[in-house]
């Protein structure tokens, strides 16, 4: 049941991503909605929806973006590993590690994006690219979570609260 | 880390490996036609939707600045600017004609396809849109696009039997041949990854100046020629640099492109 609500935010997510996140900037970048959403889902949820769903999200989002199918799920496949380590509760914080989640995916997936434009044959600065795409991505998904956050928390609450009757 | 975690990680790594070669095979367009075909009434919903909702966003970011307004008279003078051109272009042209006293062949690339943007690549190191025109509609890899008022957008380069990618010329791997109107000087405008356009190569001695127009040069047969680029918002100039820098602005808002022109009549010429 959570998995299949799940799958229908991820898609969700990505048809949002590429369709009304264009329109917002935040410090010059656009945030990226899936990877909000799938780390949030990570920290909070377990990690058996996180394993169907990381994959998922890339899947789709490979569908409906301009990369080869594939290379969005290949940026977000780190999450695999963060969710396992989330699961080890090292804090009791649910928000800290999503915090660090959301930093961490989202350097995954540019540094993924940035490297095939640098195989395409892209001379790329390493420090314009961190100014100008991984630091300003960073600072917008975390913002982007604050909200995010709360819905996955309360929806995640309310399916807990469905299974216990 | 646990056998289970590290054998589904290898494996989801594996099937994109598998899915990202398969890729340059062309294997999975029919599926991705299909999917963008199923999502393109609703991501232009999705848009339509939150389009207040952005409005509202980025008004009140850029305090002061009525968007709507703000759009309406930029699209008046980028088509203004862009008649303009056209006319000072041909009229330089007619002077050329009148001067070398023979016939040039009629300019090419004059036929458009009309189509709506509904997507755009989720990445930040990329600037590409998806418009709904494809294979169906005979739009061919390197075709050029235009806004509705005429000034260059980018290039398709990859098309779907119904719809296509652009990618924009404010995308870190585009490079446009270019000119000054004014001072007819050449050099190449590039994008990077801040979505910035400059001009390289341009020559030291070069007379550039704010507010210049910038045109397609033509060369390389990639462009047609004397195609409005933008306009000149900056020029640096470093006493031990062989070129200055010039920053141009595009005169398209392209963060919010709705509607575009595929120039179906100019064939580009092969890239080397």
């Amino acid at each position: 049941m959570a998995v299949g609500i799940g799958l229908v935010a991820v898609t969700f997510a990505a048809l949002v991503q590429v369709s009304v996140m264009p329109s917002f900037s935040l410090f010059g970048v656009q945030p990226n909605f899936l990877i909000v959403l799938l780390a949030a889902w990570v920290s909070i949820r377990y990690r058996r929806e996180a394993f169907v769903l990381i994959p998922a999200g890339g899947l789709v989002l490979g569908l409906l973006d301009a990369e080869p199918l594939g290379l969005a799920m290949l940026a977000l496949t780190p999450l695999i590993f963060l969710a396992e380590i989330r699961e080890m509760r090292l804090v009791e914080s649910d928000l800290l590690p999503a915090v660090i989640l959301v930093a961490l995916a989202t350097l995954s997936y540019e540094i993924t994006i940035l490297l095939t434009l640098a195989i395409e044959g892209e001379h790329l600065n390493m420090w314009t690219s961190m100014l100008d795409v991984l630091v300003p991505a960073v600072m917008a998904n975390v913002l982007l979570l604050l909200p995010v956050y709360g819905v996955v928390r309360l929806a995640s609450w309310d399916m807990r609260q469905q299974r216990a009757f | 880390m646990r056998v289970r975690t590290r054998t589904w990680f290898s494996l989801v790594v594996a099937v994109s490996a598998l899915f990202i070669i398969a890729s340059q095979f062309s294997v999975f367009d029919p599926l991705d036609n299909a999917v963008l075909i199923v999502a393109e009434p609703i991501e232009v919903g999705l848009r339509d939707a939150s389009q207040p909702l952005a409005d509202f966003v980025n008004n009140a970011t850029n305090a002061g600045q009525l968007s709507d307004e703000n759009q309406l008279l930029r699209q008046e003078v980028e088509r203004l600017t862009s008649e303009n051109a056209r006319l000072q272009a041909s009229e330089s042209a007619l002077n050329e004609l009148k001067q070398l006293q023979s016939i040039r062949a009629p300019k090419q690339g004059d036929a458009f396809l009309e189509a709506s943007v509904f997507a755009r690549d989720p990445s930040n190191s990329k600037d590409m849109i998806a418009i709904d025109v494809g294979n169906s509609d005979s739009v061919k890899e390197g075709m050029v696009v235009l806004t509705r008022q005429g000034s260059l957008i980018g290039t398709i380069t990859k098309v779907l039997d119904d719809s296509a990618w652009v990618t924009l010329m404010t995308d870190p791997s585009s490079a446009v041949g270019a000119l000054i109107q004014e001072s007819r000087v050449q050099g190449v405008v590039a994008g990077s990854l801040d979505g910035d356009l400059t001009m390289e190569f341009v020559s030291e001695t070069a007379d550039v100046k704010e507010g210049d127009l910038v045109l397609t040069s033509g060369v390389g047969g990639r462009y047609p020629q004397d195609e409005l680029i933008g306009q000149v918002v900056g020029v640096e100039k470093a006493a031990q640099d062989l070129f200055q820098s010039v920053r141009i602005k595009p005169l398209a808002d392209l963060s919010r492109l709705e509607g575009v022109l595929v120039q179906t009549g100019f064939e580009p010429r092969e890239a080397n």
